[in-house]
């Protein structure tokens, strides 16, 4: 499976386009503040609208069939990600390209990109019944004949483990895991080709993600399906990923193999993010923790914004914002250290 | 000496429409003194059942309907609530998952150290504020003074848990029961975190009870490791035995679970099923049902067996044990 070789870094020279591709992704949030709040800055009565930069310059490409892992912290901008590649939140520059052709943003969006969210007790609307939560939107898009959807679904809930016998229930009849699954169905049912998990599995207990990842890797096989597959957990990401981005603030630090960059891994970030991960095989941890708070997006640090909690920092770091560049092959990193 | 914490036979009942329903069936765990002991196990299990159970923090439909519970040789059960109220914070204290359990949203820090201070010692307001002030720099806050003014809202998720653990070491307690306090933080946190209360415990020969359902975090923190299923702990015993050679098999199930121990892309072993809701509990083992090795010898009560010293399993068919 290692073999499902990634495009070059920044996807250019590859022969066949990339399923999906995502150009200098930037995304802020309040950058216009309300007219009123203009009104008054432009009267220089109120400061001036200070944006969160969510997503900054975000580029990468995922080839068909691959697993691309997101990892990092809260404020990371990786749930941003997820939501503009799925087509649920336009960017503010920079483009999505799905297959070679770039996807105009905004309504109707196309079907071949289907999200997994992380809590499956709200992603349900708590008062339809299953059938109606997988089958309506097959119906509605006529994926399959009016006649043939009950069949459909049902065969979508065996797929996914849950029994069709219970295709009259609501969704808080349902555990958490047997929840996720209906939320998996429901994505299925439109036939995307890349599904956008975010935190797909974190809520879950541990035996149940076992099931959960177990599916999502069956139906990657079954279906060729590819993933950008968005966790806070190192471990679950390194079991299914193939590649890895790792953010920090809203920028991209490294990327790679994932077993190249967490085993040896470039950016202090992740060289951090790596020794922090509880291990089953470490007993008696003295804990030695890098320190400091993750910084505000509002108030992201200069230079480098890992720079202040870095113990490698050095004057450069703190005045001049590094570029994520090929370090080796297949695998960049954005870090004064490397040059 | 005395255990510090030493329970028998605890059963915790919900009473609802359709009768008493046993959330916590027989719990026995002894915690000594300077020691980290990890309650391990999944949603519903009744972990956190037992950290309300022994603070005396249970809500109004759940009762302890019998077994003991001991704090330094004194049965808390016995105890009146307005004794157990002057333990609770002073020898016994507790770290929720959400520091805003412990933290009130619409007063400053300061006012609410203080006040956790003053209410079981006769101090000044002005010694009381320097007191307040080393326990925040004693878990690793950063210009204690200025963030005595602060309003919760004003620190970060971290930063609201420190002081969370600053307010429950502020007695020195023989006992803290810590629930999921990491859970909800990012990882480079969660380290700064478990530094903090390992640090602390050490020093001060603390008693910890850590729930989590997370074996990674115990395996790095702990000395003993009870696992619980369905009410009951179903073995128990020190770190390296229990994660290394499990004797029951939900044990074994739960540490196959966790992706981390397989080689990448391979299909991970899972448990079938679900844990067993209250109302749908079966007579005998709660697991048989998602058992590989049941018999029919499951459909009655297992009871712990002791399969070697300090190590406890609850099972009919417990696995082999690595060289005893």
């Amino acid at each position: 499976m290692g073999a499902l070789l990634s495009p070059a870094a920044g996807g250019r020279g590859v022969t066949q386009a990339p399923i999906l591709e995502v150009r200098h992704l930037t995304r802020l949030f309040g950058a216009g503040g309300s007219l009123a709040g203009r009104g008054l800055a432009a009267l220089g009565l109120a400061p001036p609208p200070r944006p969160v930069r969510a997503l900054d310059d975000v580029s990468f490409a995922v080839a068909r069939g691959e697993v691309m892992g997101v990892v990092g912290e809260s404020g990371c901008g990786k749930s941003t990600l997820g939501k503009i590649v799925a087509g649920l939140m336009r960017p503010s520059s920079g483009e999505v390209r799905h297959a070679g052709r770039p996807v105009p943003a905004g309504v109707p969006r196309g079907l071949d990109r289907q999200m997994i969210f992380q809590d499956p007790f709200s992603s349900l609307n708590p008062r339809k019944r299953v059938t109606d939560l997988i089958g309506e939107a097959p119906r509605v898009h006529r994926i399959v004949a009016p006649r043939e959807v009950p069949a459909y679904v049902a065969g979508l809930m065996e797929r996914c483990g849950i029994d069709p016998e219970y295709g009259d229930r609501f969704a808080h009849q349902f555990s958490g895991g047997q929840r996720q699954r209906i939320g998996i169905a429901r994505a299925l049912a439109v036939k995307p080709e890349l599904l956008v998990c975010d935190e797909a599995v974190s809520a879950l207990d541990v035996s149940i993600q076992a099931q959960i990842v177990n599916l999502f890797m069956d139906l990657r096989e079954e279906l060729g399906l590819t993933y950008l597959f968005i966790s806070h957990d190192l471990g679950v990401v390194r079991h299914v990923a193939d590649r890895v981005l790792v953010m920090y603030l809203g920028r991209v630090v490294e990327s790679g193999q994932v077993e190249e960059v967490f085993d040896r891994p470039n950016h202090p970030y992740t060289r951090a993010l790596v020794a922090a991960v509880p291990r089953l095989d470490r007993r008696r941890v003295a804990y030695a923790p890098i320190r400091g708070d993750i910084p505000s997006p509002m108030n992201p640090p200069p230079g480098c914004h890992f720079h202040p909690r870095c113990p490698l920092a050095t004057a450069r770091c703190r005045a001049e914002m590094p570029v994520l560049r090929t370090v080796a092959p297949g695998r960049r990193a954005a870090c004064h250290l490397n040059d | 000496m005395a255990p510090v914490l030493d329970i028998r036979g605890l059963r915790t009942a919900f009473a609802t429409a359709a009768g008493d329903l046993h959330a916590l069936d027989g719990i026995d765990l002894v915690v000594n003194r300077g020691e980290i002991v990890a309650l391990v196990g999944e949603s519903g299990s009744g972990k956190s059942v037992t950290g309300f159970s022994i603070t005396g923090l249970l809500p109004a439909a759940a009762r302890v309907t019998a077994g003991e519970v001991r704090l330094n040789g004194i049965d808390l059960r016995a105890l009146s609530p307005a004794a157990m109220r002057s333990l609770r914070g002073r020898k016994v204290a507790m770290i929720f998952q959400d520091p805003m359990m412990t933290l009130n949203p619409v007063l400053r820090i300061d006012t609410q150290m203080t006040d956790a201070l003053r209410a079981h010692l006769p101090l000044g307001r002005a010694e009381a504020r320097a007191r307040c002030a080393a326990a925040l720099a004693e878990v690793g806050i950063d210009e204690p003074e200025a963030r005595l003014k602060m309003y919760p809202h004003q620190l970060s998720g971290g930063m609201r848990q420190r002081v969370a653990i600053a307010i429950a070491l502020l007695h020195s307690p023989d006992l803290v029961i810590a629930d999921e306090p990491t859970t909800a933080l990012d990882v480079t946190i969660q380290g700064q975190i478990l530094a903090v209360v390992q640090r602390l415990c050490r020093e001060k020969g603390t008693a910890l009870v850590w729930i989590t359902h997370d074996l990674a975090v115990v395996a790095g923190i702990a000395d003993r490791i009870a696992v619980m299923y369905a009410g009951r702990i179903v073995e128990q015993g020190p770190v390296d035995a229990v994660l290394d050679a499990p004797r029951h098999p939900y044990t074994r199930g739960l540490i196959d679970s966790v992706p981390a121990s397989h080689p990448k892309g391979q299909r991970l072993p899972q448990i079938p099923g679900r844990m067993p809701t209250l109302t749908e509990l079966p007579e005998g083992c709660a697991f048989a049902p998602r058992c590989t090795r049941r018999s029919a010898a499951c459909a009655a009560r297992p009871d712990p067996a002791e399969a070697a010293p300090g190590r406890w399993v609850r099972c009919f068919h417990p696995l082999p044990g690595a060289g005893g």
